[in-house]
């Protein structure tokens, strides 16, 4: 290259940098921030109304489509926008930024603190939302500095479904299995007999840590401290199965989803998953389905974290008023009354108002077993708010370690000692 | 003679005057002309400027503030210079994830040149069938990814996979592929059997052009094939070469979509890119959003591509001497 045409070139490339910077400097000093005005009372609904929730599964002419399409309000339609449930907040942040959140979002219970405190939520005041009559331990998430963000739509819980006739042909009591003691026994039982173990998700993420959180709370573990010897033997218990070969070695990388379906292949005797299956385990075909509480590691049943998502306005910028109205009008219509029952059935929760709920256990007996393990549940957010996040990611971080360390003590809890989260 | 006793004032008058205007039209010229190149390729700097210039600026500036998610939609996020390059290097998993970078990348480039350029050679010698078997060769790398990533992951399942069941005919204990120990291993295989067909195809192409008449002679002197090989092959493809493993090297440093499907980056398949998506988007076992570390172990990945760019021109311009 001549003298002259380098010269040249760097003065471009200088050239073209600075507008760079200046346009990045620019940008980032914006302050298009979504305003906290703008009340529900003030607005009105509009033709469209957009929804956004993490229930991927049910599609058009799903109960949950047809339940939420008939709560349009006169004139409006309701368009909805489903994403898996880690994705559901980042978009939502990228949206708020750029002012077209939708009207109404289902977020998970977990993430509300986060989610409320970066400023992403309109309050349940500002968006006319009736947080009365639900349970205290249920609503708890949707509480930030003693502002209410949400109403729960509903929970669910987790438990151990068990195939009943590999249980039988293995000899296997149910009614026996109360301690961890006595549930490794019963596998090794069902192992013997020919079948495989327990199937359980253990993906990197919050879902893996929703899965892990009965067996280290059932250990006497507390969130405060994961390095405790409590949270290290319940890693221990999922690494041993690995090791015993008496759970798959996917589970590492399987969603509630995938475990599910390999408990369906019936050559699992026990798996690990939600009320929310309650309704299609008790439809199975194929070999009978029956649900135990997972037991605790010495006596009893464990606290299970509460699961369910909640339903809250996000932050608007522009004519907030109105979509503050629409979110009012969709949710005030889902949560209300009877409806609010039918709500929860459609995506097989238990409602969080005590007694809407009573209704539902009455007419439906297979939430029967489900009643005391759902009032029990632990919220994971109560202790530590907004830092669940972070822990839950050092969490994950230690039950991978300790899955991959094939029943190896000394690696499990070292992973359990060294998650850092970074 | 009468030139030299001319008057030089009014001699110089004149072609200084012509000069003058001369200058001048040659200055509007270059104006107009400076003007027109300068409308040619204002498309082109406006499409760098905003597409690669600014957002590579803004990766930059957001590794130098500490974001939160609050700030990252409000604005506001405080400068804090190098203290998040400082975290990052001192975090226990970034000389780890730099390794196994590396080995990732170094290991794939080599392996895929090498079976790319066997299979060159060999299809070199066109037998019957031998276009339809290269075009077979191109199948890796006109499946979708998904479909390839999502095959070799349910292939090296440690419960029941093909893999295994095929290393069991051997009398191998049954491996676990996507273990954290072994998951750098299984990705590599993975991401070499997608990188064959580009190699063998630049390669083909580059053997094509070496002329017969070469060959011919060194068969004169006497040279078996290795010799040919050694001799007249491997520095005829020299510019082929390099471009390939340049090619590779910057493609590879970046791969994320192979292991995020086959492992999400657990284990040691964890890289730079993988790391840095992670955070960006709270995915996998960084399940916190992290904007500005993000932002810094992209960057940190941006100066290593570009030192071997470096190196690419560097190697060019001593060719070219």
């Amino acid at each position: 290259m001549s003298h002259l045409n380098k010269r040249r070139a760097v003065q471009i490339s200088a050239l073209v940098t600075s507008v760079a910077f200046v346009l990045a400097a620019c940008t980032s000093n914006t302050d298009e921030a979504p305003a906290a005005s703008g009340a529900a009372s003030q607005g009105t609904t509009t033709a469209t109304i957009k929804f956004w929730d993490p229930y991927t599964p049910y599609q058009a002419g799903s109960d949950w489509d047809n339940q939420l399409k008939s709560c349009a309000p006169e004139g409006s339609t309701i368009e909805r926008f489903s994403a898996p449930q880690t994705d559901l907040l980042n978009q939502l942040t990228s949206a708020v930024k750029e002012g077209n959140a939708p009207d109404i979002i289902a977020l998970d219970n977990p993430l509300m603190p986060e989610a409320a405190s970066s400023g992403l939520l309109a309050t349940a005041a500002q968006a006319g939302i009736d947080v009365s009559g639900f349970d205290a331990n249920l609503q708890a998430p949707g509480v930030v500095d003693g502002e209410a963000y949400g109403v729960p739509m509903g929970s669910n819980a987790l438990g151990l479904y068990y195939n009943e006739d590999v249980l039988t042909a293995a000899g296997v009591d149910v009614s026996t299995i109360g301690d961890w003691a006595s549930l490794n026994a019963a596998i090794e039982k069902v192992v013997a007999s020919g079948s495989k173990g327990i199937t359980f998700s253990g993906i990197a993420g919050e879902e893996g840590v929703f899965q892990f959180e009965p067996w280290f709370w059932g250990a006497g573990a507390s969130l405060a401290d994961i390095s405790s010897a409590d949270a290290v033997s319940a890693g221990q218990l999922l690494s041993d199965w690995v090791a015993n070969g008496w759970a798959p070695k996917s589970a590492m990388a399987n969603n509630q989803s995938a475990s599910w379906d390999l408990f369906l292949t019936g050559e699992y005797g026990f798996a690990e998953d939600g009320s929310w299956r309650a309704g299609s385990a008790a439809a199975n075909e194929g070999f009978q389905v029956g649900m135990i509480p997972i037991p605790a590691k010495d006596s009893g049943v464990a606290p299970v974290p509460t699961g369910g998502e909640f339903l809250a306005a996000p932050l608007q910028s522009t004519d907030a008023s109105d979509h503050y109205a629409n979110a009012s009008a969709v949710i005030s219509c889902l949560m209300s009354g009877d409806n609010a029952g039918v709500t929860s059935e459609s995506v097989g929760y238990l409602s969080a108002r005590p007694d809407v709920r009573a209704v539902q256990v009455a007419s439906n007996p297979i939430w029967t077993p489900w009643v005391p393990i759902i009032e029990g549940a632990q919220g994971r957010t109560t202790d530590l708010g907004v830092d669940y996040v972070g822990v839950s990611a050092q969490l994950s971080e230690a039950m991978q370690g300790a899955l991959n360390a094939d029943g190896n003590a000394d690696q499990v809890k070292a992973a359990f000692e060294n998650a850092s989260g970074l | 003679m009468t030139l030299l006793s001319q008057d030089p004032t009014a001699s110089s008058a004149k072609p200084r005057g012509l000069d003058a205007e001369r200058a001048a039209s040659r200055r509007k010229r270059n104006r107009a002309a400076t003007l027109a190149s300068i409308g040619f390729i204002a498309p082109l700097v406006l499409y760098l400027v905003i597409f690669y210039a600014f957002p590579l600026v803004q990766n930059v500036v957001m590794s130098l503030q500490r974001y939160d998610r609050s700030s990252f939609v409000y604005g506001g996020a405080p400068f804090v210079g190098l203290d998040i390059y400082r975290e990052v290097i001192a975090s226990s998993k970034f000389w780890p994830t730099v390794a196994q970078t590396a080995t990732f990348t170094l290991v794939s480039i080599t392996v895929q040149y090498c079976v790319g350029l066997a299979l060159a050679v060999f299809f070199k010698s066109n037998f019957r069938l031998s276009s339809t078997l290269r075009a077979l060769f191109l199948v890796p790398w006109l499946l979708p990814l998904i479909v390839s990533g999502t095959t070799w992951q349910w292939m090296m399942s440690a419960d029941n996979g093909v893999l295994n069941s095929f290393l069991g005919f051997f009398g191998v204990d049954p491996v676990w592929w996507l273990s954290a120990d072994n998951a750098l291993w299984a990705v590599l295989i993975a991401n070499i059997w997608l990188g064959i067909p580009f190699n063998l195809v630049i390669l083909y192409s580059g053997l094509q052009n070496i002329p017969e008449s070469l060959y011919e002679a060194a068969a004169l002197d006497g040279a078996g094939p290795w010799r040919k090989f050694l001799n007249i092959t491997l520095p005829s493809l020299r510019p082929v070469t390099v471009i390939t493993l340049l090619l590779g090297l910057v493609y590879t440093l970046k791969v994320v979509d192979v292991i995020w499907i086959m492992t999400m980056g657990t284990g040691n398949s964890q890289t730079l890119a993988t790391w840095s998506y992670g955070m960006a988007f709270g995915k996998g076992t960084s399940a916190v959003v992290r904007y500005s570390e993000a932002s810094a172990v992209g960057s940190i990945l941006l100066v290593v591509a570009l030192a071997f760019g470096l190196l690419y021109i560097a190697t060019q311009r001593k060719e070219k001497d």
